[in-house]
């Protein structure tokens, strides 16, 4: 940008005139758009070839008025350095884990508050009801999205067990380098966490820099991450989600019946890939357990301890003021909402 | 200079026409005492056979008749062989086929399964303390790999290659995705024992590897780049599949399109013709015109 900046100033008037009308002239036409959208997922998994499919009947519903190009593999770069290509118009969307989408929403972030989901009965009721607030957050804050696609739960996988959560103190922690949150969160629970890029990982464990991490099974095995750890604690920890975003500029361009159908198939195709991550989740634990990871099982006493350091941890992150209250408490009254509705049952 | 034993094996024992030994083999197995008979012509027309399917240049011949010979070999082998020569030309040209010719998941995978379970019987008999090689603990798995001998390379290369085809096609499964280390393991194991091994075969597998992900999620492509340089280096330009597959898998990854267009095309400009990877190199070709029209899209 700054390039093009200090180009243009040096131009002849009369040139930059011309330039001006053949860039008039050769934009798409009102109502089209083409939107490249940005991953750091490689190509070829399933979820991707499901949004290839989706892509290519949104571009033949709308006779080529909206087009997609995909990137990749990071190609592009991680998911912050998408969403800066984001701002700046090199992109118009990124596939990308929710949580780094919380510079535009912070609340998004709410769904990954330590230990508040215990079950999926309790995912799906709060979901039910709060997707759309989270969605409509989103979309005033300038970007589009659709369904939520589900990450998973993220389990300790250890080289020790951990059972309570005096156990994890004494163990080498890690936490995503560029999540604030959760750093600040696990010091509530008494852990100085180990800060590395994901891609340090599993070099961290062979090397015993860490020996603790928190994970989505899908996530665990196909980095193969569970090679360098034994145990796996029966304990969910952070609900992890993603979503496919778009800035909401060239999209409010499009005609509404346009709008319409990139709404309808592409939120069909991630409702598809919520469920469809959920059923691989469960899967892969039972194959974590498969390659001899031990099962840590907490008792109903030692939960109880979790519960407490967390909501601890969470009061902290809601008096700071970081995500809304009053979010905050509709996430909250839904949850107990879900739990009375369960335990009438 | 033929720097693959595997294909020195399969210019062997040319000399006696396939149809010949098998009238033998038919008569000799009325006869109570030929067992090792039987083992070595075995062997011996199992080897013609692989020769004559990678020297085929008519790839459509050899999807459709190949099949039966498959099925001749399962016949020659058994439950109860020990003929690990055998085992592992039955593994390569089940796990070749199904790479080749099988689009249909779940034939796929029986393929696959087979081919992975005659590499399994072949290193098992000559490595019988290391069975379990799939379920260990992968501690021990990394001690035993480290300790692998040169005279061990064709068994390991054979398990790996197979356990590579047998991950491919089950990547539905979370239990075959797990395994993924451990066929790696093998094959950078493979590499330090002989690289040059199957005209750099190891590397080139590497080269697919290294490039399951990109760099920010822990993928390594520029360690695939360099193995993808090496087994083009090791196979002197004869094995046009390097050629395919590190367009496909590293160029497609790093998004450089002129460097994929450049390889597919060099691909398509070459004669196909190598002693022992003809029909590979022709479906080589057949996949580089798939790869530049999708590429189209991609890029």
């Amino acid at each position: 940008m700054c390039f093009m900046h200090h180009f243009n100033q040096q131009l002849h008037p009369g040139l930059a005139g011309m330039l001006l009308l053949l860039a008039v002239l050769a934009a798409p036409a009102a109502g089209a758009a083409r939107f490249k959208i940005a991953t750091a997922s490689p190509d070829g998994l399933s979820w991707m070839n499901e949004l290839r499919l989706a892509i290519r009947e949104v571009e033949e519903g709308t006779d080529g008025r909206v087009t997609f190009k995909i990137y990749p593999g990071g190609v592009q770069g991680d998911d912050f350095t998408v969403l800066r290509k984001m701002r700046i118009g090199q992109l118009q969307g990124g596939a990308v884990v929710a949580s780094t989408l919380s510079r535009f929403f912070p609340d998004l972030k709410i769904y990954n508050l330590p230990m508040t989901f215990r079950n999926f009965e309790e995912v799906d009721y709060v979901r039910q009801r709060m997707d759309p607030v989270l969605l409509k957050g989103l979309k005033d804050n300038g970007i589009h999205s659709f369904a939520l696609a589900e990450t998973g739960f993220a389990f300790i996988l250890s080289k020790t067990p951990v059972r309570k959560v005096s156990d994890l103190k004494t163990l080498k922690v890690w936490v995503p380098s560029d999540d604030r949150l959760y750093i600040q969160l696990m010091r509530s629970f008494g852990i100085d966490p180990i800060p590395l890029l994901t891609a340090d990982v599993l070099p961290g464990l062979q090397s015993g820099l860490i020996n603790a991490i928190a994970s989505p099974p899908i996530v665990a095995l196909a980095l193969q991450w569970h090679t360098q750890v034994k145990y796996v604690t029966d304990l969910p920890i952070v609900y992890i989600y993603s979503m496919l975003a778009l800035d909401n500029k060239p999209f409010a361009r499009l005609s509404p019946a346009d709008q319409q159908l990139v709404d309808r198939v592409i939120n069909q195709t991630f409702r598809e890939i919520d469920r469809s991550n959920r059923l691989d989740n469960e899967k892969a634990f039972q194959a974590l357990l498969d390659q001899g990871l031990t099962l840590v099982s907490p008792t109903d006493a030692e939960r109880e301890v979790w519960y407490r350091f967390a909501e601890n941890a969470v009061s902290e992150v809601s008096e700071s003021g970081s995500l809304s209250k009053k979010n905050i408490q509709g996430f909250f009254r839904h949850l107990e909402d879900a739990r009375s509705s369960s335990a009438a049952q | 200079m033929d720097t693959a034993p595997g294909l020195a094996r399969l210019r062997a024992h040319r000399f006696l026409p396939v149809w010949h030994r098998l009238l033998l083999l038919a008569a000799c197995l009325l006869l109570p005492s030929c067992a090792s008979l039987v083992s070595g012509l075995s062997t011996r027309l199992a080897n013609d056979l692989s020769a004559a399917v990678l020297n085929s240049e008519d790839t459509e011949t050899v999807r459709q008749g190949a099949p039966a010979y498959l099925i001749l070999i399962d016949s020659l082998l058994g439950e109860a062989s020990k003929n690990t020569e055998l085992l592992r030309i039955a593994a390569n040209l089940n796990g070749a086929f199904a790479a080749a010719f099988v689009t249909e998941p779940s034939r796929a995978r029986l393929m696959s399964d087979k081919a992975f379970d005659y590499a399994l019987r072949a290193w098992c008999l000559e490595l019988p303390g290391s069975c379990d090689i799939r379920s260990m603990p992968f501690e021990e798995f990394e001690v035993l790999v480290a300790g692998l001998d040169v005279k061990e390379v064709p068994a390991a290369y054979a398990v790996a290659t197979a356990w590579v085809g047998w991950i491919q096609a089950h990547s539905n499964d979370w239990n075959a995705i797990a395994q993924l280390s451990r066929a790696r393991g093998l094959m950078e194991r493979l590499i330090e024992l002989d690289e040059y091994y199957d005209l750099g075969g190891p590397h080139l597998y590497m080269g697919g590897l290294d490039s399951l992900f990109p760099a920010a999620m822990g993928g390594r492509p520029e360690k695939s780049r360099m193995h993808f340089e090496r087994a083009l280096e090791i196979s002197a330009g004869r094995n046009l599949t390097a050629k395919v597959f590190y367009a496909e898998l590293y160029a497609r990854l790093v998004f450089n399109q002129k460097l994929h267009d450049r390889l597919l095309q060099e691909v398509l400009a070459a004669d196909p013709k190598s002693e022992g990877v003809t029909l590979i190199n022709r479906i080589a070709q057949m996949r580089a015109r798939r790869l530049l029209e999708t590429g189209r899209d991609y890029f």
